[in-house]
């Protein structure tokens, strides 16, 4: 399983702010990305930035290893 | 001695992590600091209180990252971050930052630096709590 974490305006948006995804078999970022926005489009509009297991991450084709830590994360605004 | 980057509800005192800074080197010639505070206004209305999120794990470990890069960049002979989450009201701190090093334009650099890498970089979210509602904050550039 994936843990896909929420906070802020995402966690709002989506009414979560945890969820699991089954793990398949060549998952990447960017796919697991377009599963999360069919179920949770206005959320996974505001998703700017990435993390997985908490390290900054940008490529969507980075391949996800089954029990990963997935952030979706809408623009920080913190200080 | 508290650690030098931490995130917490409870407020924090600046005397008391400017002298833990000055305690760390007698080679500290200027010390800069940065102080944010809660505004009781913003956006052309009266804000209540400002609620904050973070990913905790994540900000910690980006802002004691954002502490080393601080001091390798500049050359600092220490640095202090401390970051607030939880609800604020308007006057309360937010977040304080010190830099210190031998002279005065590393240490006000490099404060400037963090706090603008810290808007960037870690996983905190505000939400002002104003009479008409909630709104969660788009960030200023």
């Amino acid at each position: 399983m994936i843990k896909v974490l929420f906070f802020g305006p995402i966690a709002a948006a989506t009414g979560e702010r945890e969820v699991s995804v089954a793990h398949v078999p060549g998952m990447t970022l960017g796919s697991l990305k377009e599963t999360l926005t069919a179920q949770y489009p206005e959320a996974m509009h505001l998703a700017t930035m990435m993390a997985v297991n908490g390290e900054h991450a940008r490529d969507l084709a980075l391949p996800l290893a089954d029990n990963s830590e997935m952030a979706f994360m809408a623009k920080f605004s913190g200080g | 001695m508290k650690e030098a980057v931490r995130i917490q509800q409870e407020d924090f005192s600046q005397d008391k992590e400017v002298a833990a800074l000055k305690g760390s080197s007698k080679r500290i010639g200027g010390i800069a600091t940065f102080l944010g505070c809660a505004r009781d206004f913003s956006e052309g209305r009266e804000v209540s209180a400002i609620s904050f999120d973070a990913y905790g794990s994540m900000a910690l470990s980006e802002l004691n990252r954002l502490r080393s890069d601080a001091i390798e960049k500049f050359g600092l002979l220490d640095a202090r971050i401390v970051h607030r989450i939880g609800t604020v009201r308007g006057g309360d701190n937010i977040v304080f930052i010190a830099a210190g090093a031998e002279h005065r334009v590393a240490a006000l650099e490099a404060c400037r630096w963090m706090i603008d890498e810290l808007k960037q970089r870690v996983p905190i979210w505000k939400k002002e709590i104003t009479p008409q509602g909630e709104s969660w904050v788009t960030p200023h550039p």
